[in-house]
């Protein structure tokens, strides 16, 4: 015969409480049942293994992704190095990656107010490459921050990678701006 | 014969915890890493939850299980039907007192850590590192970076809302769609 398995702790629940969101009566009634149930133990060793993959992963440089300062910040204590540019609408800047790169960030700034949705156009060499909803508002200081794998970039020809971003403010597309990295190619020290 | 891992697996926590307290130290190795396996987890996301550091909670794990497995030995664990409680406990004393030696997390790595896989026979206990990636690469952008401020960031629902100047509630209907597709993605890859 086999027994029923306790539901009682969802991955989301134990997510919400390794984040720290629950009371401290909530979490210690969690704490309590998860310690004496094998099925939630079981539960609780995937949200464990799936939260260290990510931070594996990350920490390994092989995701690019919108990112926010807290995100810079984590990866600046965890000694990744992130090579930044920034960005003002219309500029050209000169960019490339060195070997010891683990991710290239760039700051876009512009004019963010009133801005809904914001729409990312990315074009290397003049091909488009991708066309995609930006998930976040810009920070306080007026700027999208992404980062991508070094290791991606330092692939790249001599090429142009241009970044344009727009918003529709009722109804009408605005530019909000068109950014372009003049890639340079490989460098090594 | 000692057991296989995989016949460990089904044993009850109360009869591994009887087993490494009815036989002398250095005999029970396959039970201590079973032990291990199942509990470390759970003290590792307490250790999130209470010490706020990744490095930290990983400490707490290694100590407070090479400490069980000690009291276990010395049989100093009255009641090994509540092995888990006992487990708790130590884990909140620890915690509070945030008493980390060297020797131990030195020693246990040597014993369990080192031993990966060995001592992971679930199938996401060590999850496929590429594959980890390339399903996070798959998530949409506002779902990746949900999951990235979660596991990565350790921000909880509300800093993430003020983030992407959505509802808390909103940011956990995110996570929790984006987590069931990770899971999905990851899982689905580990079973193939």
């Amino acid at each position: 015969m086999t027994l029923p398995r306790c539901e009682r702790l969802s991955v989301d629940e134990l997510t919400a409480y390794a984040a720290g969101e629950l009371s401290a009566p909530e979490a210690s009634a969690l704490e309590d049942h998860l310690f004496s149930c094998a099925d939630c133990g079981v539960r609780a060793a995937e949200v464990d293994a799936l939260a260290r993959a990510v931070r594996s992963a990350v920490r390994a440089s092989a995701v690019g992704s919108f990112v926010t300062d807290d995100v810079l910040n984590q990866l600046a204590r965890d000694g990744i190095r992130v090579r930044m540019f920034t960005l003002s609408p219309g500029a050209f800047v000169p960019c490339a990656v060195w070997d010891d790169d683990d991710l290239m960030g760039v700051r876009l700034r512009g004019d963010f107010s009133g801005a809904g949705e914001i729409m990312l156009l990315q074009r290397v060499g003049g091909t488009e490459v991708a066309r995609e909803r930006v998930p976040l508002p810009a920070s306080p200081h007026g700027e999208l921050l992404h980062v991508m794998p070094a290791a991606i970039v330092r692939q790249l020809p001599e090429v142009n990678i241009e970044i344009s971003l727009s918003t529709t403010d009722a109804g009408v597309e605005r530019t909000i701006g068109t950014y372009t990295l003049v890639h340079a190619g490989p460098m090594h020290r | 014969m000692p057991d296989t891992s995989d016949a460990l697996a089904a044993v009850a926590d109360e009869a591994l915890a009887r087993r490494i307290a009815s036989a002398p130290p250095g005999s029970t190795d396959a039970e201590e890493a079973e032990l291990y396996r199942r509990f470390a987890p759970r003290v590792r996301l307490y250790g999130r939850r209470h010490l706020c550091d990744h490095a930290a909670a990983d400490d707490l794990a290694q100590d407070v299980l090479l400490l069980t497995i000690e009291r276990l030995h010395d049989g100093d664990v009255q009641r090994p039907e509540a092995i888990g409680s006992f487990i708790l406990g130590t884990s909140r004393m620890m915690a509070r007192g945030e008493r980390r030696t060297t020797r131990r997390r030195e020693a246990i790595a040597a014993r369990f850590v080192d031993a990966g896989g060995q001592t992971a026979s679930l199938p996401y206990a060590v999850l496929d590192a590429p594959r980890v990636a390339a399903c996070l690469r798959a998530l949409g952008e506002r779902d990746r970076l949900v999951v990235l401020l979660t596991f990565y960031a350790d921000r909880d629902a509300p800093r993430i809302a003020e983030d992407l100047a959505v509802s808390p509630g909103a940011v956990r209907a995110i996570r929790h769609r984006a987590l069931e597709r990770l899971r999905e993605c990851v899982m689905g890859g580990a079973r193939s």
